[in-house]
């Protein structure tokens, strides 16, 4: 069984930092694994250890997500193999660009049984990409997946964690499933794993290996800013209640709210 | 001169981190700590994860690794679960006399049982009228046909009662020079003859220290630690790095401290103020990052010089001797900063406050390193 996972790589939130005028500024900021792809990673590795088989990893991006320490950091966390498909015009990719370019990448690595993905990405979280990407393939797809069991030949049994209820469904392969945080807690790197993945195999490939043109701007970005940060005021209003009730309406209408 | 680390380092202390906070959190080691209990699940988390075999042979189940990887792990588990840091530094020393001078059959038992979650070994070596003075010790092994018998009491024996074994150090009564009259052994906790007594002290409430008394203790003479009488050299052979390990856990306890303070300083307010904003508490965390970043080149510093095979004879006992009072001074002006929290039991620091006091003493005393390092720099200027 060959099962692909799709990892977004993108600067760490954590690192984000605001500008004076509330703008994002992301020029210090590391490149990570999307939080939300370790699942799908996990999800994967379990299922190949359970049916036999093996897990690629695949990502897209600028030259960025190229490091050698981005490669170790996300082979160590158990695929067997990277493809990453690099192009500076996928730095701003939206959701349909992204999925065209893994679905030709799935396509090129041929023989995929199942894809998986992280329930969105760390930085836009739009949960777009995965959807798009089992439309291009043309293979049964869901969302909100929090289980996968094998079910016989060429079958998983999914369940679904809905709003109102649980869907349990068996889907045939292949089939593009995207799961969500609590599917599973991904297990961390030992340093076997770390000296190990070094040494397994990297595929980079270009937009024009995959016969797709540059990523366009299908999506404009007009603005980002961060919520404004108001200095809490700590005023205490003590006493009975009936007169903190009467402070209170005061203070706000003093203060223009009421 | 490159200061960064390897990408696999890097790598692996990310890795640590988040398993110590999922199985090390500061309450659950606040709460080990209020009851006195050993931190066996985070003990044993570590051996899961492969922590515990770094730097032991692989075909015990070991995983290569340079001593600055594993100062890096003992700064890390120092700086967010101290205890474990502890207990990892104190293996340094008994541990790696195993991988060097044991018996395949000693070998295969405690490195096996140490990757597998083990407490590390326990040391046995100071006794009441040996501290400071450790070659002072009277303990005695008797041989009996195939059987040695050991008499004698020790104190101070930090995880006697927690590990499997302890590494018993004895005298031949005839002999003077410690050089060839003391012996190395590794005798199990649960030998008849060998009684505890938990020793009550102010920190370190997590790793308990005992006295022991070993009374006509019977096991094969098999349990020899590498030759008869040279248990001394054997064991002068690992002390450095274990002083290494000791300060790499007392660094991460310093770093920790600089946090709270930090952190602290940016969100209380005084006189309208965050008290960050007063000069007075600007210098304390000033001082205390230039303690953190001199204390993390220093034992950087030897772990590179260990790394390279190059003698630490009086580098090795200046730099115990500076991390150890430096880490003090950190934690105690992070006290300072937290004013009245910082002192109530409710917070991290008080713990590291106790705890950290003791690597003045402990590994070895300021005024013993003190001893190893002057006749060595009076030698050097000699040349």
């Amino acid at each position: 069984m060959r099962i692909v996972v799709c990892v977004k790589i993108t600067p760490d939130p954590g690192d984000l930092q605001v500008r004076p005028d509330g703008s994002i500024s992301l020029e210090r900021a590391e490149w990570a694994i999307s939080n939300f792809d370790l699942q799908a990673i996990e999800a994967g590795k379990k299922l190949a250890e359970q049916l036999g088989g093996t897990l690629t990893a695949l990502s897209a991006g600028p030259a960025q997500i190229a490091t050698s320490k981005l490669k170790k950091d996300l082979l160590s966390h158990g695929p067997d193999d990277l493809t990453l498909v690099i192009d500076e015009t996928l730095r701003a990719a939206d959701t349909a660009a992204t999925a065209r370019v893994l679905a030709g990448a799935v396509q090129k690595l041929g023989s995929a049984d199942l894809v998986l993905c992280g329930e969105g990405s760390a930085d836009l979280y739009f949960q777009q990409a995965g959807i798009q990407l089992g439309e291009r393939l043309g293979w049964p797809t869901f969302n909100a997946v929090c289980r996968i069991e094998p079910a016989g030949e060429g079958r998983l049994l999914v369940e679904r964690d809905l709003e109102d209820e649980v869907e349990v469904l068996e889907v045939p392969l292949p089939a593009v499933l995207m799961v969500t945080t609590d599917i599973n807690e991904p297990r961390l790197p030992t340093m076997k794993d770390i000296l190990q993945a070094g040494k397994k195999p990297v595929n980079e490939w270009s937009l024009p290996d995959l016969n797709l043109a540059p990523a366009g701007d299908g999506v404009e970005v007009l603005q980002v800013t961060a919520p404004r940060q108001v200095q809490r005021k700590g005023v205490l209003l003590d006493g009975p209640v009936e007169q903190a009730a009467a402070n209170l309406v005061q203070y706000l209408s003093k203060e223009g709210i009421l | 001169m490159d200061f960064r680390l390897t990408e696999e380092q890097e790598l692996l202390i990310h890795s640590l981190e988040e398993l110590l906070a999922r199985h090390a959190p500061e309450s659950l080691m606040a709460e080990l700590d209020e009851k006195h209990q050993f931190p066996y699940e985070p003990w044993q988390a570590l051996a899961d994860q492969g922590i515990l075999s770094l730097g032991i042979p692989e075909e015990y189940g070991g995983t290569p690794a340079d001593i600055l990887t594993m100062t890096l792990v003992c700064e890390t588990l120092g700086k967010r679960a101290f205890p474990l840091g502890i207990i990892y530094a104190l293996g340094m020393i008994t541990i790696r006399d195993i991988v060097q001078f044991g018996s395949p059959e000693i070998k295969k038992t405690v490195l096996e049982g140490f990757v597998g979650g083990d407490a590390p070994v326990a040391l046995g070596i100071t006794e009441p009228q040996a501290g400071s003075d450790a070659a002072a010790l009277k303990a005695t092994a008797t041989f009996d046909g195939d059987d040695v018998v050991f008499n004698g009491q020790k104190m101070y024996c930090t995880l006697a009662e927690i590990s499997r074994h302890i590494m018993l150090m004895t005298r031949d009564p005839g002999g003077e020079n410690p050089y060839e009259c003391i012996s190395m052994w590794l005798l199990p906790t649960d030998t008849p003859g060998v009684r505890f007594n938990k020793i009550s002290k102010v920190g370190w409430w997590t790793v308990p220290s005992y006295e022991v008394y070993i009374e006509n203790a019977r096991i094969p003479k098999t349990a020899l630690i590498g030759e008869i009488n040279k248990g001394w050299p054997q064991l002068m052979a690992n002390f450095e790095i274990e002083r290494l390990a000791l300060c790499a856990a007392s660094v991460g306890a310093a770093e920790a401290a600089y946090e709270d303070a930090v952190a602290y300083a940016n969100q209380r307010v005084q006189f309208g103020k965050p008290i960050g904003s007063y000069q007075a508490v600007q210098h304390l965390l000033t001082d205390m990052a230039i303690k953190n970043e001199n204390m993390r080149n220093y034992i950087y510093k030897i772990a590179w010089m260990m790394d390279n095979d190059l003698p630490v004879r009086h580098e090795h006992a200046m730099c115990k001797l500076y991390v150890a009072r430096a880490a003090d001074e950190v934690i105690d002006s992070a006290m300072q900063i937290l004013g009245g929290l910082g002192y109530t039991m409710d917070h991290r620091v008080q713990r590291l406050w106790r705890d950290i006091r003791l690597m003045r003493i402990g590994g070895g005393t300021d005024e013993i390193m003190y001893n190893i390092a002057g006749p060595q720099l009076l030698k050097l200027g000699r040349k």
